[in-house]
């Protein structure tokens, strides 16, 4: 019983992180109807990012999370600029492969870069943990949690409350009309695809610190990304925390009662089984 | 005209034919590669380029034709043609039980699913016994590149013949009208769901024979570089480089794609994946059709081709 609870626990743990790496997803596919298939490679630069920061100038990766974003948004905000406006109004198919060639180009300059060794950001309190309830809670995946969920909810508040998040919304609902009321969609997308790229360096920082990590980790990690917000749906964020615990806690199950080799072949039948019964996600609004 | 061409062609096949008695043995391993590169490009054109579903999920088939010959041969001693039935059979199998409930899945959400649909499949294959888990198998040794080469030529001239007939046969009409629009082509009474399915298990079964061929040449598998994503990718970004929906774009995309790549990673590894990364980007924005469309265009167009395609899709 304590084993299930235990492992319950360390499930919604990872699934906080995960409904973080797949509200930037989320965010661009909704207003951009792009899917950015580079965004795990934007995760694993935000991974780097937090590890150099750390070995070589000391900084704290919780510290480091702004600076992250911050880089990553410049990244994001220059690719919509000038590469992916060009090409916003092409066929899907071509969108979803020019995403494919930049995290292509990612991953081998990270390789060369960085070099294909396994990295982990580890600050001295990394192996600190406390008990609840007879659970044992790791700090840095309680804290990495916590911070996953104030930057939902800080992207939801934006999104809600502001003149940007508005402008956002309205070239996701109609972009004739947000023309005519003045919106510059061009720089508008290029707002929100740095705005996505921000949370995967978000997401990339907090990974850096409970995992492992390498250049290559990007294509699963786009991968549930996408199941997440098929699970969760593109509405709100909400819908991706429920898509988030949801494959948080059946991976920890399946590691469990099926064996760790199996988590990877659970998540993606998930996804396969999910699309099959409902093509436009379990909560995700029917088209 | 038409018999000259013909003539033409069957002059190329035979002149290429040649190759491994003439050409230095390295190229001879380059032209395996390549010529299985054309036929993996070419099977993605029938579901791709003519039927519109951008299957990220032809790796699967390519990964079940190699582990289908291997385990064969490796695992219960039965020969070559034998393993590459079984590779096939496994790739039609796999083409018709997700195609029925994939293809009803459209734009990205069919992409996503293929793709989540080979990462499955490589963690179920990492974890089969009979399949070595993830250390893999290794196929006994038959000298003589020649016979590979021969075997990737014939390969190569099966599909492209068959897309040849599909360019120019109701079947083939059927499956582009299902590209250009779906519903039109079903209220016209086209019966999409069948030639969908059709098309994905030709492009399995084509895909498939290309794995056999290649794990028997290399004479090894293992779950990460049989089911690898990026060999599918290679496949996608030659066809669109040389042209989607046309019957000799693919090869054109795979010989010259294939070629540079040659050439760079000769120079510095990890340069032709970088290479490949360019050229989806600077072909997606510039030449989305392809470079037999660029061909058909050009001449009267001129550089004005390059910044009308821009101008199309730009915000």
């Amino acid at each position: 019983m304590s084993l299930l609870l235990q492992v319950t626990a360390n499930g919604i743990l990872l699934g906080g992180l995960y409904a973080l790496m797949a509200l930037g997803l989320g965010l661009v596919w909704g207003v951009l109807n792009i899917v950015n298939l580079a965004h795990g490679a934007f995760i694993m630069l935000g991974a780097y990012a937090a590890f150099y920061l750390y070995t070589l100038l000391q900084i704290d990766p919780f510290v480091a999370l702004p600076v992250c974003m911050l880089a990553l948004f410049c990244l994001g905000f220059l690719l919509q600029r000038y590469v992916l406006n060009l090409i916003v109004r092409a066929p899907m198919f071509n969108t979803l492969l020019i995403t494919f060639g930049f995290d292509v180009v990612l991953t081998y300059l990270a390789q060369i870069a960085f070099s294909a060794d396994f990295r982990a950001v580890n600050p001295v309190y990394a192996g600190a943990n406390f008990a609840v309830a007879g659970v044992t809670l790791p700090l840095v995946r309680v804290l990495a949690f916590g911070a996953a969920l104030l930057l939902t909810t800080a992207l939801w508040l934006l999104l809600a409350r502001t003149r940007l998040g508005r402008a956002i919304r309205a070239c996701a609902q109609n972009l004739l009309a947000a023309r005519l009321y003045g919106v510059q969609p061009r720089t508008i997308y290029a707002l929100t695809f740095g705005l996505g790229a921000a949370l995967a360096g978000a997401a990339g920082d907090l990974y850096g610190v409970v995992s492992q990590f390498n250049p290559y980790i990007g294509n699963s990690l786009t991968a549930k990304s996408f199941a997440i917000c098929v699970i969760g749906g593109l509405d709100s964020p909400v819908g991706v925390i429920i898509g988030g615990l949801f494959l948080g806690l059946l991976e920890s199950l399946t590691a469990l009662y099926v064996g760790p080799t199996y988590t990877d072949v659970a998540s993606f039948g998930v996804l396969v089984l999910i699309l099959i019964v409902r093509p436009t996600g379990l909560l995700g609004r029917t088209a | 005209m038409r018999a000259a061409r013909g003539i033409g062609l069957g002059a190329a096949i035979a002149l290429l034919a040649l190759v491994p008695w003439i050409a230095s043995p390295t190229l001879v391993q380059f032209g395996i590669t390549t010529l299985l590169l054309a036929a993996l490009a070419q099977s993605w054109n029938i579901i791709g380029g003519y039927t519109g579903y951008a299957s990220f999920g032809n790796s699967v088939f390519f990964g079940l034709g190699s582990y289908g010959t291997a385990v064969a041969m490796a695992q219960f001693d039965l020969p070559f043609g034998v393993g590459m039935a079984l590779g096939a059979v496994l790739a039609i199998l796999c083409a018709l039980l997700f195609g029925f409930p994939l293809l009803r899945l459209r734009g990205h959400y069919f992409a996503i699913a293929t793709l989540a649909l080979a990462l499955a499949i490589t963690g179920i294959v990492s974890n089969l016994e009979i399949a070595g888990r993830n250390i893999g198998l290794v196929l006994p040794l038959l000298k003589g590149d020649w016979v590979f080469y021969e075997m990737a030529l014939v390969l190569v001239v099966l599909v492209t013949a068959v897309v040849f007939w599909i360019s120019r046969s109701r079947f083939g009409c059927a499956l582009i009208a299902i590209r250009e629009d779906e519903d039109a082509a079903a209220v016209m009474g086209v019966n999409t769901t069948r030639y969908k399915i059709t098309a994905f298990a030709l492009s399995g079964f084509f895909s498939s024979l290309a794995g056999g061929i290649h794990a028997y040449w290399i004479t090894f598998v293992d779950p990460v570089s049989a089911f690898d994503i990026s060999l599918n990718v290679k496949m996608i970004i030659m066809a669109i480089f040389g042209g989607p929906g046309s019957v000799f774009g693919p090869l054109i995309g795979a010989v010259i794609l294939s070629g540079v790549s040659d050439l760079l990673s000769t120079e510095v590894s990890n340069m032709a994946s970088l290479f490949f990364g360019a050229v989806i980007v600077l072909a997606v924005v510039f030449m989305p059709r392809g470079l037999v469309h660029v061909q058909q265009n050009f001449r009267r167009l001129r550089w004005r081709y390059f910044a009308q395609n821009v101008r199309n899709h730009r915000i």
